[in-house]
């Protein structure tokens, strides 16, 4: 028998196969943001929703990804070398940020990363020689790959949801490993960890720095899907709302990311037509998920399949007891 | 016989108060110490001292013959020292195998080889034995956390044994079982201890589990050791008395 679970996967990876060839241009940049801040959340969900360390950085390494990619290709280097470059940079700068966690936790460590995206914001804002400064960079490429220009935003789409696809079979794989057990464990329980032989340190150090990087390549995404980059866009807001992401879809939840994002991306688009309000309803709507159910829709899904087969368990009996 | 565990002139002060004061005592190879003592005596932190959780204030903790004072619990646990605790540690959200699996994998490989080999890490059958040898074969796939207290208690001590290690320190195992369970309990550690000639040190309350489990009892109060000795001679010596019943 095929799982419920695995049909709604097939489908959804047929809808995003199919979809953006019956969408208008702004459609498809839309799912290619998508597509993009998943890989984003994937990171943030690893760190946080496996291995239950608090980060409002992811946003900040989005940006060093950003920057760093517009950087170096605009300096002339290839763009395959300044992606690896910018997931290679985060996953350092995201491993020494994981040195606070070590000796803080929960709302402390909050703290900690929060400071830290505002560190970033402001290096990003005055070091004019480097960044140009809130001027941003304008006019990044996009690449082009044996002669595939991902110019048009089709290409581009199926380029971002390609690298969407590899990096998540990855994160799929490493959290199958026995590292991914371990994760959770430092989650649940690091004391009883650190008592059967985890090293609880190298992993919490581990988790930040392999969800920085994917934050850093989802930045190496974002710079040419948009083509322009400023400080702004990396500031606070975008690691709330990564973070809100993460959480509303599921977290600790695999494909939680990819739910989040998609109401992340959608839901404004969808509520403008309330103008100003949408980001009250927003705010509202996430209000009542977290009253209502706290471990996202991914975790509302699993409760609503839980109570069904429940319910059909006892139909399922008296059949047999008919017979 | 050699000493597995060997402590040296242990201390460890709490501001002004030695909660372990001078403790000094050997445990060798297949033996299973009893540490009792009343409330406070400090049988908690000499287990911390020992186990790396907490760093004495003087003295020294051997392994084999080699000092372990200062090492991190996850490197003592990799020299085939491993516990269980008082209060419950199980990972609530993993299933009863993964538990076990969880409690052998690190010592398995390195980092690296972990990430890239199998998701049990080689353990599923050692994993599968030691949920027989516990008799939760049919809670196997279970979360953790929907496990009963006593059957928990149960896991807690199959995931310290997961790794096989040479010397066990269980903290209070019958807190809180009841007695069908604890007699379970005691059974299958007894059967463990004959397979393997491991040894064990534990910290307990309950004391006719400590009479019928250890083959040594050393008995401790207000940081010192008062008494030491097979448990029958211990059960009478006016010392422990005096100490449990006292002042």
């Amino acid at each position: 028998m095929i799982r419920p679970a695995t049909i709604v996967l097939v489908a959804a990876a047929a809808i995003a196969v199919v979809a953006p060839f019956f969408l208008k241009p702004f459609g498809i940049y839309l799912i290619s943001m998508w597509a993009v801040l998943t890989v984003a959340a994937i990171g943030l969900n690893l760190t946080i929703g496996y291995a239950g360390q608090v980060s409002l950085a992811q946003g900040a390494f989005v940006g060093i990804g950003a920057y760093t990619v517009a950087l170096m290709t605009q300096a002339g280097w290839p763009y395959p070398l300044a992606f690896v470059a910018a997931g290679a940079l985060c996953f350092a700068v995201g491993w020494i940020l994981g040195y606070p966690a070590l000796r803080v936790q929960h709302h402390y460590l909050a703290f900690v990363t929060l400071a830290f995206t505002s560190l970033v914001f402001l290096v990003l804002r005055n070091e004019e020689w480097l960044t140009g400064g809130t001027h941003g960079i304008n006019g990044i490429a996009r690449p082009v790959f044996f002669g595939w220009s991902t110019g048009k935003p089709l290409d581009f789409y199926f380029f971002s949801v390609g690298t969407l696809t590899v990096l998540s079979g990855a994160m799929w794989r490493m959290l199958r490993s026995p590292w991914g057990r371990a994760f959770v464990a430092l989650r649940e329980n690091p004391v009883r960890a650190l008592s059967l032989g985890v090293d609880t340190r190298r992993y919490t150090l581990m988790a930040f720095a392999i969800g920085s990087s994917l934050g850093g390549l989802a930045g190496a995404l974002y710079a040419p899907l948009v083509q322009f980059i400023e400080p702004g866009s990396f500031a606070l807001g975008l690691s709330f709302n990564l973070l809100l992401m993460v959480i509303v879809g599921g977290s600790g939840y695999f494909f939680g990311p990819f739910v989040g994002a998609l109401v992340a991306v959608l839901l404004p688009e969808w509520t403008r037509i309330a103008q100003g309000y949408y980001l009250l309803i927003y705010a509202a709507l996430v209000m009542l998920m977290m009253a209502v159910c706290p471990s996202g829709l991914l975790g509302l899904a699993a409760r609503a399949a839980k109570a069904l087969a429940r319910r059909q368990l006892p139909a399922l009996r008296a059949e047999g007891a008919g017979r | 016989m050699t000493a597995v565990l060997e402590v040296a002139n242990l201390r460890k002060s709490f501001g002004g108060i030695a909660a372990v004061d001078d403790v000094s005592f050997e445990v060798r190879e297949g033996e299973i110490l009893g540490i009792i003592g009343p409330n406070g005596s400090g049988k908690s932190t000499l287990f911390n001292c020992i186990l790396g959780q907490l760093t004495p204030s003087s003295g020294e903790v051997r392994v084999d013959g080699k000092p372990t004072t200062g090492l991190r619990p996850c490197n003592l646990n990799r020299l085939g020292v491993s516990r269980t605790f008082q209060l419950l540690q199980v990972f609530p959200r993993l299933s009863v195998r993964d538990n076990l699996v969880l409690a052998g994998q690190e010592h398995q490989g390195s980092m690296t080889s972990r990430l890239f080999g199998r998701a049990d890490a080689g353990l599923g059958r050692v994993a599968d034995r030691m949920i027989d040898f516990f008799r939760l074969s049919h809670l196997a796939g279970e979360e953790a956390g929907a496990l009963s207290y006593g059957q928990q208690k149960l896991l807690d001590a199959a995931m310290a044994f997961m790794a096989g290690p040479r010397l066990v320190l269980l903290d209070e195992p019958a807190g809180g079982v009841n007695l069908t369970m604890l007699g379970h309990l005691r059974e299958r550690l007894e059967a463990y201890h004959a397979e393997r000639n491991a040894t064990f040190v534990v910290i307990e309350h309950q004391m006719e589990f400590v009479m019928a489990l250890c083959t040594r009892v050393l008995v401790l109060a207000e940081g010192r050791i008062i008494a030491q000795g097979a448990p029958h001679e211990v059960r009478r010596d006016p010392a422990v008395i005096e100490a449990y019943l006292g002042h």
